[in-house]
């Protein structure tokens, strides 16, 4: 028996099962001199042949071999090839070489779409390999018993062709929560495990594995002991699951009538599309940093408009919360060059780059009120530390709004805007903050580092980073009232309003909106609909008369 | 030779499928295609090398035909292109 532990969850769920472990042969061109160039050249010309029956069959299910059916149907390819093959190579080595130089044209272009086309080529190239080294067709095809999936990492061209009623469950050695695989296991809701490191050299073909995608753990061989107890987790998590399930077109309200909001934290488009699966209030807290990093220069306001707007659409009418670029010197753009600093996360970063940058900020600006006019969006500035730099923000704001406004372009003249409360400053300042904002929303990571001068990063310093410091818990009480008192709703956007014992404690405090990764939010839900208000509130009072850390996580129980 | 000036309408240029559309019906033609775009010249017949050419909506092209079905083909895609190319 041997357990592997991962730090990342992509999708959650418990399951025990044999591994389907997807081999990935050897498909490098074999490289012995070319004899009979002729006869090279029948061999490519069959293994393409028999790439194009092969892509003719799949294309007609799916659109992505459609185009790489085009591919492998065209004659340039195949010409430079068989030149290749009449210049002295073999054919496997003619292959790879002009599938390299098409890969390599398509990497070159600016444009994002083209790029990746050359993954299509390294694709058709793949397949014509195969059959030239005699490697029977891929596999995964075959499929036709319940498995977990195990491999290198899983391309589109991958899943499409796997039973998917056969999967179980996912894990990829390689692979980020927002890979191919994750989506795909979110959407299916199976579990999986990505980033796994050596669970290729780890797991064997007849192994039993237990997979605790929760919890990040997967127990190869595990005895029968074991097996007994996460059959019984299985069923649990099932009908927990279950359980949140007949929650998900409910509200978020309190057995006494307390009624929250409940959004979701997203990075891009694809993961506002699953949120609103779980029957959100809202995006509470929209990423725009994505546009600026998968890109190869700044992104037009054109770029940026069709993306917000098409949020604003999502969500038909639910708030949209979409944050200024936050970006600073611990992260580089392909197309800016950043000066080295001595200390990223006290440097130019935040809302200090956008006032700097006032074209990229104003494209931006305009991109958001833009899209404002197709459904219920709000601007969040980050990282403010002044008044003075809130009303540089709105000014240039206002710009904007008289330039879209000359040219007879549409946008919410109400639209609201905020700020996130992540700087020590912005607390001791809130209340005049309070009187120049619509809505508040608090970024415990940040705020929580800055306010105990603690990097969260720093393994040493690891039990000093504690959002349940007094200091913190203070701070997020004295906000919140603060923004009551001046009419301004407000909300949290970090990791901390998602966890149990924080959750309770941050109602009580009269948090207006919880938002976190949309897998979080059925718990969420489950646990406010089970509160009092009125209790949680005078419990609140309670727990923050403690002094110590330990004091007030005592005082809060035991984490459900 | 017979030529054309034409401009790409398609909303994200020439990419995989209308360059498909393209080198197919150009594959059709007994006559030797080709495109003239940013002083290059692009054999149409290949969908990879129409889409290595990176062409962009707006853009203008030449559109040449050398052969004995010259005009006919001329006017065939230039008819296509102007259409879309089935977008």
């Amino acid at each position: 028996m041997t357990t592997l532990s991962v730090k990342k969850t992509s999708s959650k769920g418990i399951v025990i099962g044999k591994p389907f472990i997807v081999e990935n042969p050897d498909l490098s061109a074999d490289r012995t001199p070319s004899k009979d160039s002729a006869a090279e050249i029948v061999l490519f010309e069959d293994a393409l042949e028999k790439t194009q029956d092969e892509l003719s069959e799949l294309a007609a299910a799916s659109d992505i071999f459609e185009g790489h059916l085009m591919i492998a149907m065209d004659n340039s390819i195949s010409d430079a090839v068989i030149a290749k093959i009449n210049e002295g190579s073999n054919a496997q080595v003619a292959l790879e070489d002009t599938v390299a130089e098409f890969a390599m044209i398509f990497e070159m272009m600016e444009d994002e779409y083209m790029k990746e086309r050359s993954a299509d080529v390294k694709d058709v190239g793949n397949r014509v390999m195969r059959k030239l080294k005699g490697i029977a067709g891929s596999s995964l095809s075959d499929i036709n018993e319940k498995v977990i999936l195990v491999a290198k990492d899983l391309a589109s061209s991958d899943t499409a062709i796997i039973d998917l009623n056969y999967v179980m469950g996912f894990i990829t050695e390689l692979g980020g929560v927002t890979s191919h695989v994750s989506i795909i296991a979110r959407n299916l809701e199976l579990p999986a495990l990505v980033g796994v490191n050596g669970i290729m050299n780890a797991v064997k073909k007849d192994d039993t594995i237990i997979m605790d995608a929760g919890k990040g753990i997967i127990i190869i061989n595990p005895d029968a002991e074991t097996i007994a107890k996460y059959e019984k987790l299985a069923e649990e998590f099932r009908k927990h699951q279950a359980m949140l399930k007949e929650l998900n077109h409910l509200p978020p309200v309190t057995i006494d009538g307390h009624q929250v909001s409940l959004c979701a934290n997203v990075g891009n488009i694809e993961e506002i599309k699953q949120a609103i699966k779980n029957n959100i209030d809202g995006i509470g807290l929209f990423r725009s940093e994505f546009l600026y990093m998968e890109n190869s220069h700044f992104p037009t306001e054109e770029e940026q408009f069709k993306v917000y707007k098409e949020a604003a659409e999502l969500l038909e009418g639910k708030e949209v919360t979409i944050r200024t670029l936050d970006i600073g010197g611990d992260k580089s753009l392909p197309y800016y060059t950043f000066d080295p600093e001595e200390n990223p996360f006290l440097g130019w970063r935040a809302i200090r780059i956008s006032l700097d940058l006032k074209d990229v900020f104003k494209a931006q600006l305009k991109a958001l009120l833009r899209a404002s006019a197709y459904g219920y969006i709000r601007i969040m500035f980050p990282m403010i530390i002044s008044v003075e730099e809130l009303e540089a923000a709105k000014a240039i704001l206002e710009e904007c709004k008289q330039d879209l406004k000359l040219s007879g372009i549409p946008y919410d003249e109400n639209i609201q805007i905020g700020i996130m409360i992540e700087t020590p400053a912005s607390v001791a300042c809130v209340e005049q903050f309070a009187q120049m904002v619509d809505f508040f929303s608090i970024g415990t990571n940040d705020l929580t580092q800055y306010m105990l001068c603690v990097d969260r990063g720093n393994k040493k310093l690891a039990s000093m980073y504690n959002s349940f410091h007094p200091a913190v818990l203070n701070s997020i009480q004295n906000v919140i009232t603060t923004a009551h008192k001046y009419n301004v709703k407000c909300g949290m956007c970090g990791e901390f309003a998602s966890d149990a014992r924080a959750a309770k404690l941050l109602l009580g405090m009269g948090l207006d909106e919880f938002s976190m990764s949309a897998g979080e939010v059925p718990n969420v839900k489950y646990l406010i609909r089970n509160s009092n208000y009125l209790a949680e509130k005078e419990h609140t009072a309670e727990v923050l008369k403690n002094t110590k850390i330990a004091d007030i996580i005592a005082a809060l129980g035991e984490e459900e | 030779m017979v030529s054309k000036t034409l401009t790409v309408k398609n909303p994200s240029g020439l990419h995989l499928r209308p360059a498909g559309v393209l080198a197919k019906a150009a594959g059709k033609c007994a006559s030797n295609v080709t495109i003239v775009y940013n002083e290059k010249t692009i054999v149409c017949k290949s969908v990879l090398n129409i889409m290595a050419a990176g062409i962009k909506t707006g853009s203008e092209i030449v559109l040449q035909c050398d052969g004995a079905t010259e005009a006919e083909d001329l006017a065939t895609l230039a008819e296509l292109i102007e259409s879309g190319l089935g977008e």
